[in-house]
């Protein structure tokens, strides 16, 4: 497992890294919010994936922090499927449901040739949300689409997880795709960890 | 005639010429042959899948006791069996006799089990965790009702969201169990019926 302060000090561009994120469940919507933050920090812009909050709510989640809605892109999948009005954005783009996941490829892969900074990285905002509506071997191929997709434009980008939310081969996956795996209550409480608690 | 009335398939074989010298009947019933057209054989590809020249005992020296092998029957079928082989001396010749017993329903429960340890691990990652992170998120709605922060709007589609993974979780547990209950022959009718949802 690698530091969490390792992951934002790094260097996104031209050195693109890929990381995956688990925390527990009561921390995920924190460890979102506190990437987003950190990766502004590095001047990086970024793109979230949110199969978890609808824009809207992550918005004012962000503006609270500081973060204004021209400094990060999003990609909502949730708001049709929730019933809300998709509002017309130029740094939002509207999936019908988490489980298309053409669209969300299609929509990954026109936003990063839309967005102007030359350094950008993707939130993956959560890969146990996707679990909710594609079985696990689909969502395995689906990050690995998102992974080359990634890696071929050389654009960094973090998967959210909730620990233990992963079976041992799609961890073993993921692993084999990411460059580094970090657990937040690790970092959060390096002392407990330690010693094994 | 002791060993025509055990349920384990015999074979004696002559290990210079790899000829078929002798059968039991339950060696017959499992190679779905007679006797007097499996006497005069060659075991290589016909009850053995190992090639000439690579036969496990004589060419490549390698006991076998209890070792999970598998056995062409006359139909082609490959039965998955617990192989032992032992020489013995009849008269002045030494023989292999090969002993085997059929593990079919062994396996088959083998698969059954891989099958549902694979739902239980499907179960806990599409229902168990992502229940865990509703209910966090149900926690975090409460407090943004009484922040006032957020419109009505916003708290109703958030809770709409939590509707709908709830929703799509009880249909995936459902789809999972019918599954796993379709599989299974050994569930009582009644008890599948339920758990197909019939």
């Amino acid at each position: 497992m690698s530091s969490l302060a390792d992951i934002f000090s790094l260097n996104l561009s031209p050195d693109t890294k890929l990381y995956l994120l688990l925390s527990t469940p009561q921390d995920i919507n924190a460890m979102s919010l506190m990437v987003v933050k950190k990766i502004l920090e590095v001047k990086c812009t970024p793109l979230v994936i949110s199969l978890n909050q609808p824009c809207q709510v992550l918005a004012k989640s962000y503006a609270k922090e500081g973060i204004s809605p021209d400094q990060y892109y999003v990609i909502d999948a949730v708001t049709h499927y929730s019933g809300g009005t998709c509002l017309p954005n130029a740094h939002t783009r509207y999936v019908n449901h988490p489980a298309d996941l053409t669209s969300l490829g299609i929509a990954i892969t026109e936003f990063l040739h839309q967005m102007p900074s030359p350094r950008k990285c993707i939130v993956f905002d959560s890969v146990s949300m996707l679990l909710i509506h594609i079985p696990s071997a689909t969502a395995s191929k689906f990050l690995q689409f998102v992974v080359n997709k990634l890696k071929i434009s050389e654009v960094s980008g973090v998967f959210l997880c909730v620990e233990n939310g992963l079976d041992p081969t799609i961890l073993s996956q993921m692993s084999a795709f990411v460059d580094k795996i970090v657990n937040y209550d690790e970092q959060k409480n390096p002392l407990l960890s330690k010693h094994g608690l | 005639m002791v060993f025509d009335r055990i349920q384990t398939g015999i074979l004696i074989i002559d290990p210079e010429t790899h000829t078929i010298i002798d059968a039991n009947n339950h060696a017959e019933s499992l190679l779905s042959i007679k006797k007097d057209k499996l006497i005069g054989k060659i075991c290589h590809d016909f009850v053995c899948p190992a090639h000439c020249g690579q036969c496990p005992i004589t060419d490549l020296n390698t006991p076998l006791h209890n070792t999970e092998r598998t056995l062409i029957a006359a139909n082609g079928e490959r039965i998955p069996i617990l192989k032992t082989v032992a020489q013995a001396s009849i008269g002045e010749r030494t023989y292999l006799i090969e002993s085997f017993v059929d593990i079919r329903d062994r396996k088959k429960a083998e698969k059954r089990r891989i099958a549902l340890l694979a739902y239980l691990n499907e179960s806990v990652l599409r229902i168990k965790k992502p229940l865990e992170l509703t209910g966090e998120n149900l926690r975090l709605i409460e407090q943004q009702v009484g922040s006032g922060d957020f419109t009505t709007e916003e708290i109703r589609m958030q809770i709409r969201l939590q509707f709908n993974n709830v929703k799509t979780m009880v249909e995936t547990l459902q789809d999972l169990a019918s599954k796993a209950a379709e599989e299974r022959d050994d569930i009582p009718e009644n008890f599948r019926e339920f758990f197909i949802g019939k």
